[in-house]
């Protein structure tokens, strides 16, 4: 009945233990087939109703997000009626929508409120008075929008995203008046003008969407993780930055076996900072499966710290180390024990790490501390943060809507370039201006013939 | 006892809309009498001679596929014929004729008079009524006692009910250029329980050609184009007459703003609702202030007269005003004035009662078509018509009724227009309305429409066995596109490479090498002795590998479309049974009452939150 695939987050928002992601509708198994793998990396290609396996799902790069259980259910036997996947990942909103991410980069749409259970009903599933019931959800739940909408209408974002709708608009009036009136005078199409147009809208839409980002760091925290050998003190900074004693701290080398992450207020900036096990080879299995966990905290941090021990020189692993994170992940080195004698300086590292941001530090003293947090709040959310962009995107409907409209404007630009029909530049001008309408609540076509008729003298 | 004549359809008006009705009607197999004012006056234009353009062009096309008039009419009858927008992409490509206005009454009229079914008669309604009885019946009763009876009706009466015409601040009953306006009918109309609206059009005076002075003007030749509108009479480019074309200047407006006082418009003497699509000049002026100058085209208005149009001067000024702000435009010195021009206010049925079949939801066998519902233009009001005639045909049959998709015509995007979009000034077509404008291509309105008009009785045998035979050709011409190799080493196949410089190693068909940009069809053809001329139906097949592209992204977002408009509202539901529903929409379904979701969908102020309360309880409704 419904073609298109929907996914939503089906748990509450927060820190759970488990979220689930809910798929459904007729592409569900394709997607499953393109984000999930059995844990040993093999593709899944049967897809036993109602089991519970395990797995684990893979961003659009084919990186692995998360370890997850995952049970399909085939039509009509769902909740929705339709083909149903229902994937159970570790809980934490970031993990989530990574995966949700995936799912839409593998063809899902996100869901809008109440429509897993519109289907449901749609497709007889769920009888009448509960139909009711979920009226007054969707009701319920659009009035929030409807609240959220007003607010932003009255908000930043909105009169910054019709500026740019604006901007386009007077581009797309002046194409489609020239296109409906031939006989009038409207001035011809000057490409290049209109291509920088198109261009710096979409820089700026371009930038909003990766602000989106920085904003949901500002509401969920960035996640820190602080790296390297066992006691060279990762421990002792992540009491110092939390200005508590969290994290256990002995000299007994593989002290933190498992991980401890805890949230900070870094300078205003929510920070959850996950000091790991050592990342050595041991023999300890239980020490093991800690450094299994240290890696995966590697895995999906936004900034790692690798703490070396400035009193005690570099090693080989250590080296390995650092080469390992450098380039997949944003890094900090850090040459941490500066009150004791150094057998290691910021000069005296590899000429192959120059380049490498290099903070020395004393978790003992405090020294270089300030320093530290500022430079983790300037590279997770630049330096004039909150001064500089006027308006931050937090929603990831807003945030694909954004990014939509940006794929259709670089399409405008190549088609002005390449010297496409000024018909077909609409195509993908409108496209852009309805996508940010899902954000604005504008409708294109209403906008459009009035900008014309404001704008140009026509009609004879 | 009066005399009473009976037939299966009345037309009332014999304007564009009206003849394209009666000619539906007639072709359907129903006997149609054709009833208007004055016969004299059939098929008249009473503004620019002038059709076609872009979207009307395409209605124009489009009317013609489904087996209408109005592009033979013209195609006989053109003095001048351009090919617009020849450079600005497929989609909006249009052909623009100015036509001999009177030969144009003529051909139309002999059209009328040759078809069987057809009865003609001129007179005057008086009285309205819709006889009781097991068959419902309507029945005329005209000023000289005669009644006319028909179960059904189809009211075209333009810009005639109740009109009042404006110049400066003279003001009088009238329908168009000097027609005998229509009083008794509306007011019969509105005593049975139509409601109407005041809309307001205007025109521009008409001058004498020896007046003028053309060398300070430019000349606007025609072209010949390839084809006309029709695609059932062979095309013959007739004798190219020109246009020209002159600007008002800085005098012309002061003269203009210096009267404003007497301009109906702006002194408050007009009520209805003048259009933003032609604005009159003084609306120009003051609206566009910083423009130095406003274009003026010349344009003849029949072989048989000296008369001429002056397109871009529409005023309802006092006439000694509008010839001295004339005087002002070089060329037109000693312009003589002919007829003045003038603003119009007339009735329009609000367009809430109408279904998308143009049928007035209170009164079973009655349409309307054309002006009276609130559009402007020959164009529209064709369209219109020939819908109007189908549908009200389809009605006597009992079959279900006839409705383009958007997505399948401009007919159906002014349709649906009309009676979702709650006009508030009169209803032009233009390209931007329409969201699949790369589907609706001038080209392919045949493909798209012909069978309809095939099967609705509209088309001929011979008339459809020519499509057939034109579809065949153009299949014939993608197989010979798809089934060619393009050879880089052949000699046509070097010729390509000299003119693109495309070198390719792997092989591949002519159809892919077409949908480079560099390529074209004409290209190809030039070098590969298969291929027939670039002609029409070559443009078909060039379009569509070219565009294919856009053209499947149409396609996917119109089949979403299609889904929501399969969705069915039962007529005379009750907006007030479905809970959740904001005030705002509730209030604007139950007045506009759509047919389907997607119609519901398109009335602004109806948000996707009331779509899904509506969409999940019509299904709990049918599940009950």
């Amino acid at each position: 009945m419904f073609e298109e695939t929907i996914v939503a987050v089906a748990t509450p928002p927060g820190e759970g233990g488990i979220g689930v992601i809910r798929i459904s509708g007729p592409q569900a198994q394709a997607i499953g087939e393109r984000i999930l793998r059995h844990p040993s990396g093999k593709a899944i290609t049967t897809w036993p109703e109602r089991k519970v396996r395990l797995g684990v799902v893979l961003s659009s790069e084919q990186k692995i997000i998360d370890e997850a259980i995952f049970f399909f259910f085939r039509a009509p036997r769902s909740y929705t009626g339709e083909d149903v996947l229902e994937i159970q990942g570790h809980g934490g909103q970031k993990n989530l929508e990574l995966i949700l991410s995936a799912a839409m980069a593998a063809g899902a749409r996100p869901a809008e409120p109440g429509e897993f259970t519109k289907r449901a009903f749609l497709n007889g599933r769920i009888d009448l008075a509960q139909a009711e019931a979920v009226i007054d959800l969707i009701t319920a739940q659009t009035d929030l929008a409807h609240q959220a909408a007003q607010e932003q209408l009255s908000g930043r974002l909105s009169t910054y995203l019709r500026q740019c709708e604006e901007r386009l608009l007077a581009v797309l009036a002046q194409i489609e008046a020239a296109l409906d009136y031939p006989e009038d005078e409207i001035p011809d199409l000057d490409r290049e003008e209109a291509g920088r147009t198109i261009h710096d809208v979409a820089e700026d839409l371009r930038t909003l969407a990766v602000q989106a980002e920085k904003g949901r760091i500002l509401r969920e925290a960035a996640t820190v993780v602080l790296a390297g050998k066992p006691n060279v003190g990762k421990s002792s900074l992540l009491n110092r930055l939390l200005g508590e004693e969290r994290a256990i701290v002995t000299p007994i080398p593989g002290t933190t076996r498992d991980f401890v992450a805890e949230i900070s207020n870094l300078q205003g900036l929510p920070v959850r900072l996950v000091d790991t096990a050592g990342l050595r080879e041991t023999s300890d299995p239980l020490e093991q499966e800690g450094v299994r966990r240290a890696w995966r905290w590697v895995e999906r941090a936004e900034l790692i710290l690798v703490v070396l021990d400035a009193a005690a020189g570099l090693s080989a692993e250590e080296e390995r180390l650092i080469e390992d994170v450098r380039g997949k992940k944003r890094m900090f080195i850090i040459l941490n024990k500066s009150d004791l004698p150094p057998r290691l300086t910021v000069a005296g590292l590899p000429e192959k790490f120059s380049g490498l941001p290099v903070l020395t530090v004393s978790a003992f003293s405090g020294e270089g501390l300030e320093d530290l947090e500022t430079k983790i709040r300037e590279e997770l959310v630049g330096k004039d943060f909150g001064r500089g962009h006027p308006v931050i995107v937090t929603s990831l409907r807003h945030k694909e809507a954004l990014e939509r409209a940006v794929r259709y404007l670089q399409n405008v630009t190549a088609g002005l370039r390449d010297g496409l029909s000024e018909d077909l530049l609409t195509i993908d001008l409108r496209a852009a201006l309805e996508a940010l309408g899902e954000i604005t609540g504008r409708t294109v076509s209403d906008e459009v013939i009035n900008a014309i008729f404001s704008r140009f003298c026509v009609g004879k | 006892m009066a005399q009473t004549k009976t037939y299966d359809v009345i037309v009332v008006g014999a304007g564009h809309a009206g003849c394209e009705a009666a000619y539906a009607t007639a072709k359907m197999g129903f006997r149609t009498l054709l009833l208007t004012l004055n016969f004299s006056n059939i098929a008249f234009m009473p503004c620019n001679p002038s059709v076609g353009g872009p979207g009307k062009g395409h209605l124009v096309r489009e009317v013609d596929a489904l087996g209408g008039l109005i592009g033979r009419v013209t195609d006989l009858t053109h003095l001048q014929m351009r090919s617009l927008n020849t450079q600005k992409g497929p989609a909006v490509r249009a052909l623009r004729a100015q036509v001999d206005k009177r030969r144009y009454q003529e051909i139309m009229l002999s059209i009328m008079e040759k078809e069987p079914l057809i009865s003609l008669r001129q007179g005057e309604i008086v009285d309205l009524q819709q006889s009781k009885g097991t068959a419902a019946s309507w029945r005329l009763q005209l000023s000289t006692g005669i009644i006319l009876e028909a179960p059904v009706v189809i009211l075209a009466a333009g810009t005639f009910l109740r009109g009042t015409v404006h110049i400066g601040l003279t003001t009088f009953p009238s329908g168009p250029q000097g027609q005998h306006p229509s009083i008794s009918l509306p007011e019969k109309l509105a005593e049975m329980g139509v409601r109407f609206r005041r809309f307001k059009t205007g025109t521009s005076a008409r001058l004498r050609r020896r007046s003028l002075n053309f060398e300070a003007m430019k000349e606007q030749p025609g072209e010949e184009t390839p084809h006309g509108f029709s695609f059932w009479i062979p095309w013959k480019p007739r004798l190219q007459a020109s246009c020209w074309l002159t600007y008002t200047n800085e005098r012309t407006h002061e003269i203009i703003r210096k009267n404003l006082h007497l301009a109906p418009m702006y002194c408050g003497a007009i009520k209805g609702v003048g259009t933003r699509y032609c604005p009159a000049i003084e609306g120009k002026v003051v609206n566009f202030p910083d423009r130095p100058r406003h274009q003026v085209f010349i344009e003849p208005e029949s072989a048989g007269t000296d008369e001429v149009y002056v397109a871009g001067l529409s005023s309802s000024l006092p006439e000694e005003i509008q010839e001295e702000f004339i005087r002002t435009v070089p060329g037109l010195e000693k312009a003589e004035i002919v007829r003045p021009g003038y603003a119009i206010e007339y009735d329009v049925v609000a367009a809430e009662q109408l279904t998308p079949y143009l049928q007035l939801k209170e009164f079973p066998g009655f349409f309307c078509a054309g002006q009276i519902n609130g559009t402007s233009g020959y164009e529209e009001a064709a369209a219109q018509g020939i819908m109007a005639g189908i549908n009200a045909g389809l009605y006597l049959k009992g079959k279900k009724p006839f409705l383009p998709r958007r997505d399948e015509a401009y007919i159906g995007v002014l349709l649906d227009d009309l009676i979702t979009k709650e006009l508030d000034e009169p209803y032009r077509i233009m390209t931007s309305f329409a969201e699949f404008r790369l589907s609706l291509r001038q080209e392919n309105a045949d493909l798209r429409l012909a069978e309809y008009g095939y099967r609705y009785g509209l088309l001929s045998e011979a008339e459809y066995e020519h499509f057939l035979a034109k579809k065949e050709r153009i299949q014939q011409i993608q197989t010979t596109l798809e089934k060619t190799a393009f050879d880089p080493r052949s000699a046509a196949g070097r010729k390509v490479t000299e003119q693109t410089g495309i070198t390719l190693q792997q092989r591949i068909s002519l159809a892919e090498l077409l949908q480079k940009p560099e390529v074209s069809y004409k290209m190809l053809q030039e070098v590969y002795a298969e291929l027939p001329p670039a002609n029409d139906e070559a443009r078909v097949v060039e379009n569509q590998i070219k565009y294919q592209g856009y053209l499947a992204r149409e396609a996917k977002m119109a089949e979403r479309l299609r889904k929501m408009e399969e969705k069915q509202i039962p007529p005379g539901f009750d907006y007030n049974e479905v809970p959740n529903l904001s005030t705002a929409a509730r209030e604007k379904l139950t007045r506009i009452a759509p047919l389907t979701l997607g119609q519901a969908g398109r009335i602004s102020g109806v948000g996707p939150a009331d779509l899904s309360a509506l969409l999940i309880w019509l299904e709990a409704r049918m599940k009950r």
